[in-house]
């Protein structure tokens, strides 16, 4: 799990730009500058390429929905990837 | 990752770096380099930046690296110096703003500053019909038409029989003229309009060709409908053929269009705003015009000099033998269409001449080869040397090596040739080169066809000249004969083209497109004139345009090219006293001309002294000098050995 946390924050310091974004789970998309719903796209594309998944037309809208935060994100990323 | 300790290395050596490395070696070089890249913005070094990413911005990026690219190019808007600057207006039926960035970070890589304009989404119909429209105010220098098969009026209609889909496509093709008409009359601009994806899934399954109505066969019937009816002004892109070449099912993935309105799988962005960029590269006049090729082990397998004749793997008989000949007829389809090619290689010339003339399997002839350099001098010295043999820009040519060493020699010392990564298997080299896009054009014309004829018709000329004692008896002994007349719907194509790509003979080298060329010849302020030459050797074709616009008693040339090809001929005599007798005719007392200094047109610095032209002033801002001659009593023709015809050119 801390090994997927690590390469998703690797994903995010790339798509946003910043070497020094750290993630919290509790981070939503307000609390990354940059992450509008162009930039959600290029995460997503992002993701999947790392991590060799795929995500469905529903979740990607659904992970940027109220009460979803960066730790959803990683276990779903985690989950996809067993 | 340990922090260096040595002194950082120049940014350059890292972004060559990144060449010929795949999976995580590529990926580590890439980091390096981006790192290196943004760390360099911030002290400053805008111009090493900008070098950098040139040379690492490929269409083979992934969309995710291209991103971290598109960043530091927008940082560098308007900070490094560039070659050409354009307006480009994006009107789509999907979101274009990825693939906006993603023109603009090749088009950058290309040294191209582009401005650009993008509709709102979906009211691309709006936008070109009402005159009073965004894009018009923004006065775009080209058109894209971003659009897709969603934007079909025919639909797929299974009760259409073939009378019915006929007619359906009929209309359908008579709407998208109308827009482009629209264009032509508001904005005089190019365009280029994408043509239609066809679908991957199949409602009529295998049967989708034969059905009258099926989407695959509407999609099919309106892209040959495009390709035949478009227009000069408009260039067709095939995207069709960008998504087959991937894959019709990997090109499409719905969720992106569902959730972003993204045409295709958002990685093939990349492929897709690199084919554009190309198309606008053309355009400008920076496609390439000359492959360069290695011998050794890029057109045959070993070395002539070791293994001999027979020892050198070419031809029918070994898998490496045979596909050494297929990459000789890409080479040479190339040459057909107009592409030229030359050699050079490490060898004894006549060492390497005895293959092309003596090997039995070689596809490639001494004919051939425009220019051919064999010889023990470094690659880039002698890149140089087929330049200027040319008569083209060292920026033109694209070098074929399959040695490293070699490439990276030349990327270092002649950065202003192509060089493309060729791995060492002979099969990846066709697609390493069509990746590049390095030979794309607007349209091609029969003139393309003809052209590497004309090129060596006129390597005979030169030993032809290097005879004939001196110039006047070898022009005399040309008995060159030339047509001059006003651009026509038959030579408007051959003469946007020109436009489009002289750079060495070119006045002012304002690149006018299809669109505004048909505008101004309906101007009866504005002459245009057009001068095809032929001599003993065949005919050259259609190789001077000239356009001049009447200003109060004075006639002003605004635009004045020629092919290299008809240099110290006496075309501009010809065609000076041709347009003395036009200003005359009209009751004018004066020529002007102006000279717009490029970094290709010295060339012509001192043409408008040379005709007589007398200079009416310091030189402006940009270097451009003005230059004027009376036509008064005392005015006689420039002597030249060209006699006037009045029998047009064939077919151009």
């Amino acid at each position: 799990m801390d090994q997927v946390r690590n390469e998703v924050e690797q994903v995010f310091r790339n798509v946003f730009g910043d070497d020094e974004l750290v993630l919290r789970d509790a981070m939503t998309a307000d609390d990354v500058e940059g992450w509008d719903s162009l930039t959600h796209i290029n995460l997503i594309i992002a993701l999947e390429k790392r991590f060799g998944i795929k995500f469905a037309t529903a979740e990607i809208s659904r992970m940027k929905e109220p009460g979803q935060n960066v730790g959803h994100l990683i276990a779903s990323v985690a989950a996809k990837r067993r | 990752m340990k922090p260096s300790e040595t002194s950082p290395r120049p940014l350059a050596d890292l972004a060559l770096d990144c060449l010929g490395k795949n999976g995580p070696d590529w990926e580590a070089a890439f980091c390096a380099a981006t790192a290196a890249m943004r760390a360099a913005l911030a002290r400053g070094e805008d111009q090493a930046v900008a070098d950098a990413l040139r040379r690492i911005a490929l269409p083979t990026l992934d969309y995710t690296s291209t991103q971290a690219l598109i960043r530091l190019r927008k940082k560098l808007r308007g900070r490094v110096p560039v070659r050409q600057k354009v307006r480009i207006a994006v009107l789509g039926s999907f979101t274009t703003t990825q693939l906006v960035a993603l023109l603009d970070l090749f088009l950058f890589a290309a040294g191209i500053e582009a401005e650009f304009h993008e509709g709102d989404y979906g009211v691309f119909r709006q936008e070109v019909l009402d005159p009073g429209s965004g894009l018009y105010a923004f006065k775009p220098q080209v058109l894209f038409l971003a659009t897709t098969r969603r934007d079909l009026g025919c639909g797929a209609n299974l009760a259409l029989d073939g009378n019915g889909e006929a007619a359906a496509i009929e209309s359908e093709l008579r709407a998208w003229a109308g827009l482009w008409d629209a264009v032509q009359r508001n904005a005089g601009c190019q365009i280029i309009q994408n043509n239609f994806v066809a679908p991957a899934s199949r409602a009529a399954a295998n049967h989708e060709l034969a059905l009258p109505g099926s989407l695959g066969r509407i999609v099919a019937a309106m892209n040959r409908a495009f390709a035949a009816a478009a227009p000069t002004f408009v260039t067709i892109h095939d995207a069709d053929h960008l998504a087959a070449s991937w894959g019709r099912w990997r090109w499409d993935d719905p969720r992106f269009f569902h959730h972003a309105k993204l045409p295709c799988d958002p990685e093939f962005l990349v492929d897709y705003a690199h084919s554009v960029a190309s198309l606008v590269m053309a355009q400008l006049g920076l496609a390439k015009k000359c492959l360069v090729l290695d011998l050794d082990n890029t057109l045959w397998g070993g070395v002539i000099g070791d293994d001999g004749l027979d020892g050198i793997r070419l031809g029918q008989g070994t898998p490496e033998g045979e596909a050494f000949v297929d990459f000789q007829h890409y080479a040479k389809s190339l040459r057909q269409r107009g592409i030229l090619l030359a050699v050079c290689s490490k060898n004894n010339e006549a060492t390497a001449l005895e293959v092309f003339e003596k090997h039995t399997e070689m596809v490639l002839r001494r004919a051939d080869i425009s220019c051919f350099v064999a010889n023990w001098e470094d690659k880039a010295t002698n890149l140089r040397l087929i330049a200027k043999t040319l008569n083209i820009g060292v920026d033109s040519l694209v070098f074929a090596d399959d040695n490293p060493a070699e490439r990276l020699i030349v990327r270092r010392l002649a950065p202003e040739v192509a060089v493309p990564e060729l791995s060492d298997d002979v099969t990846s080299y066709v697609r390493t080169l069509e990746q590049h896009r390095y030979f794309q054009v607007l349209s091609l014309g029969a003139e393309d066809l003809k052209r590497t004829e004309f090129y060596r018709a006129d390597a005979q000329r030169r030993d032809e000249q290097a005879s004939a004692g001196d110039l006047d008896s070898f022009l005399r002994s040309l008995d060159m004969t030339a047509h001059v007349g006003p651009i026509t719907p038959m030579s408007l194509e051959r003469s946007a083209q020109l436009i489009q790509r002289s750079n060495q003979f070119n006045l002012t080298t304002r690149r006018k497109s299809a669109a505004e060329l048909s505008a101004l010849l309906a101007d009866d302020a504005w002459i245009s004139r057009t001068v095809s030459l032929a001599d003993r050797f065949g005919d050259n074709g259609l190789i001077s345009v000239l356009l001049a616009h009447v200003d109060g008693d004075a006639l002003e040339i605004d635009t004045w090219l020629m092919s290299c090809r008809v240099l110290r001929r006496g075309v501009e005599q010809f065609l000076l006293n041709h347009l003395v007798g036009e200003a005359q005719k009209r009751g004018l007392r004066w020529l002007r001309g102006v000279y717009v200094p490029t970094q290709k047109n010295q060339l012509v610095r001192d043409h408008y002294a040379g005709l007589g032209f007398a200079s009416a002033g310091p030189a402006g801002a940009a270097g451009e000098t003005t230059w004027e001659l009376t036509l008064g009593e005392s005015w006689t023709p420039r002597p030249n050995f060209i006699k006037e015809t009045n029998h047009g050119p064939s077919a151009q």
